[in-house]
């Protein structure tokens, strides 16, 4: 084994370390406040004052009111709560597509596609070849047989953003309920769900700092909704099951602290990625950093140097102690070339030599540093081998 | 280079894992890597992976071992490699062996392409055969020994692979596996069948790949050698040279499939000495040493198992070799593969093109 001397995790889309002020915060609903919020003694009231309020701090992050949002365990949760909740909810009036786009998380494909084995039609968007929703395309296929349109707010490999709250102003108008996966948004881009028209907006605890097993979908007040899973009457019905609570006091704190921090967070971010990408650039000249034509979020790199594999370049990176990701992996850990990438028009082999380096807490000038000296000299041998193969 | 850096490939099964686990007591830098090199899943490609057990054992394995683990996904590789041409032999009436050319051109080939790009100077796998100064010998457990599959592997790779459980008998094997903690898989079975074909049915491979009316999988006559019509057969992909069962009874000896003709679709069937052969000839030869000569003398293989015979070369080209039997054999089967050894060294092999019924003489050394 050859421990690498400073290991830098470039994988904060992948999951983030808990914050401490995370920890502590969940501290006391590990020990002596580990009451049921359904119970109605003091240990219940003190776990219920606690969800209570971690409810109406989450709420206030998103400009929602307390009763908007749902606890759920996650981003997959979330999606298929608002997807398959809002589509059984309104398929008996008539309308019966369901709008997304060929970028989207694994949670909303899938559910999505479940809610077109229940007899929903899907129908997919046009995306941009920088990895933004085609106007003309949603302006054609978000009519009034649409029930709901999902749409996801900044991808997770490619960073691009969608503009939602124009996107969701145009939905409304038709009558279409709209859902966001604001996963890797959260922190990012500002989110007002009293100026946006969203209907359904959904978060992930441990994107941010707090742990995993914990988000939220925002639900708009009013808005149809059948429930994923039956049984008691937590969260309205919603979302039955004894809540998490010290979890969700978890997600309240690190929302909040991540939203005081969230300027100058971004700033730091943005500043490393252009460093990170020009030094990229003036190593691999050839490099492709896929979706800079869009807007995006500061925090995903995602980079294809032609005559290189994404599968072999993570394996040499992490013996290196460089941690990064590839395109979507299977169950069994092995990488197929991504289907955002391929959505987007990039060509089959820079697919699947597709490199996404994401940023956060843990990322520091240093780091940066060691990856535009080892990517390069990774990327050059990699070429080497491929070349000496064609002669 | 890392000099000491070793990519080996992990099955998630017994021999791989105690390959993995003897390196780690050498002192090697090891890295575990699984192949992904199939899956069955239907309309999502990711939703079910066949290899997904193997897999989560690798890396049981590898995180008991203390090594990183990795998956390393040839599925297409491997299904243009081998598991097409598995598909093809069969339907020009040969019997494939896709073992050897999964060692050619995945695990010998490709495989040790991932071990450049992490700095690895060497493989390992789990095969029960040796290194030895760069020459490919027997693994010391004759009943286990893998070579006969070996056969097609670059020469040059030799001089970066290390065979660490080929000096074991599978007992020790197994009693290495226990010895270091690997309960998880140190009494797993065997695995005998080929890897992709599920439950060992590889018609059904073949009827999900050929077109419904392929010649390979259509009704077609049984003959015997004299050409007459016995019986009928639901498309020869089904049979293979010394197969016993489907063929029509009733007569004073048991009857074998001993050719199969795909022009006529006709699948032939006769006695058990119709089924020996005295040549071989065998093409995409590659050799573990240097090439010998014609006249050269050599012992031979020509399945997993048989025992071997001693073969003179008669016909020598490129890529092409016949050999002429000292004692007739069973069942040479086009499709299969012939070794060649020189004592327990494996010199090299062959695909069998054809057999020779009559042992061919030499035109030169004729006397």
């Amino acid at each position: 084994m050859t421990p690498a001397p400073n290991p830098v995790y470039l994988d904060h889309a992948a999951t983030t370390p808990v914050r401490q002020e995370v920890f502590e915060a969940m501290k006391p609903f590990y020990g002596p406040s580990f009451g049921n919020p359904s119970s109605t003694h003091r240990w219940g009231r003190e776990a219920r004052a606690a969800l209570d309020e971690a409810r109406e701090r989450v709420g206030r992050c998103l400009g929602a009111r307390p009763d908007e949002i749902c606890f759920t365990s996650g981003g997959t949760e979330g999606d298929n709560l608002a997807i398959l909740g809002a589509w059984r909810a309104l398929k008996a009036q008539g309308r019966t597509a369901v709008v997304t786009t060929p970028i989207e998380h694994k949670a909303i494909l899938g559910a999505v596609h479940q809610a077109t084995r229940e007899g929903a039609e899907e129908r997919m968007l046009a995306m941009t070849a920088d990895g933004v929703v085609d106007l003309a395309s949603f302006e054609e296929l978000v009519d009034d047989a649409v029930a709901v349109c999902s749409i996801m707010w900044v991808n997770n490999e490619i960073g691009s953003i969608q503009p939602i709250p124009t996107l969701a102003a145009k939905a409304k108008q038709r009558g279409a309920l709209m859902h966001t996966d604001a996963v890797q948004a959260f922190g990012k881009i500002p989110i007002d769900a009293q100026k946006q028209h969203f209907d359904f907006l959904t978060i992930s605890g441990h994107k941010f700092g707090a742990p995993k097993g914990i988000g939220a979908l925002f639900i708009r007040r009013g808005t149809p909704l059948e429930p994923l899973m039956h049984g008691g009457t937590q969260d309205r019905g919603r979302r039955p099951g004894t809540e998490n609570v010290a979890a969700a006091v978890g997600l309240a704190r690190a929302a909040e602290l991540t939203l005081a921090e969230c300027e100058a967070h971004c700033a730091r971010l943005r500043k490393l990625r252009d460093k990170l990408e020009a030094g990229i650039l003036a190593r691999v000249p050839d490099a492709v950093i896929h979706g800079r034509g869009a807007e995006r979020a500061p925090h995903i790199v995602n980079v294809s140097v032609p005559g290189t594999d994404s599968e072999s370049l993570l394996m040499a990176l992490d013996l290196r102690g460089i941690a990064a990701s590839g395109g979507s992996a299977c169950q069994s850990g092995s990488i197929s070339p991504s289907h955002v990438l391929t959505a987007i028009g990039v060509r089959p082999d820079l697919a699947s030599a597709a490199i996404r380096m994401s940023l956060g807490s843990l990322t520091t000038d240093e780091c940066i540093d060691r990856v535009t000296e080892v990517f390069p000299a990774l990327v050059a041998k990699a070429r080497q081998f491929a070349t000496a193969e064609q002669s | 280079m890392t000099s000491d850096r070793v990519l080996v490939a992990m099955s998630g099964g017994v021999d791989s894992s105690v390959a993995a686990g003897l390196l780690v007591e050498q002192g090697y830098d090891v890295v575990g890597a699984t192949m992904k090199l199939f899956c069955h899943g239907e309309d999502v490609p990711d939703r079910l992976c066949c290899s997904l057990d193997s897999v989560n054992d690798a890396r049981r394995v590898c995180e008991q071992l203390g090594i990183p683990h990795y998956v390393l996904n040839l599925e297409s590789r491997f299904g243009h490699d081998v598991v097409d041409n598995f598909v093809d032999e069969y339907a020009r009436g040969r019997t494939p062996i896709p073992c050897v050319r999964c060692n050619t051109f995945t695990k010998f080939r490709d495989f040790l392409k991932k071990a450049d790009a992490i700095d690895a100077r060497w493989i390992a796998t789990g095969h029960y055969a040796r290194v030895v100064d760069r020459e490919l010998h027997r693994g010391v457990d004759e009943n286990k020994d893998q070579t006969y599959f070996l056969w097609g592997i670059d020469r040059a790779v030799l001089s970066r692979l290390i065979l660490p459980v080929g000096g074991l008998d599978k007992a020790q094997t197994r009693s290495r596996a226990h010895a270091m903690g690997l309960e998880v898989i140190a009494e797993k079975p065997e695995s005998q069948e080929i890897c992709f074909v599920p439950d060992g049915d590889y018609a059904l491979i073949l009827e999900q790949r050929l077109p419904a009316d392929a010649p390979a999988l259509s009704r077609g006559p049984i003959i015997t050698s004299s050409g007459a019509v016995v019986g009928e057969h639901n498309g020869f992909a089904r049979y293979t040279i010394g197969q016993r069962r489907g063929v029509p009874g009733g007569y004073a000896h048991p009857m074998y499939v001993i050719a199969i003709h795909p022009e006529q679709r006709a699948v032939v069937i006769g006695p058990r000495d119709e089924l020996l052969g005295s040549g071989i000839v065998a093409r995409e030869v590659n050799w573990l040493a240097d090439a010998p000569r014609v006249g050269d003398n050599m012992s031979v293989r020509v399945r997993h198992r048989a025992p071997l015979a001693r073969a003179e070369i008669v016909r020598l080209d490129s890529d092409e070799i016949e050999l002429a039997l000292d004692e007739p054999v069973s069942a040479i089967t086009p499709g299969q593969s012939v070794a060649f050894y020189d004592g327990g060294r494996l010199m090299g092999g062959g695909f069998i093109e054809a057999s020779r019924p009559k042992r061919a003489a030499l035109p030169v050394l004729a006397a």
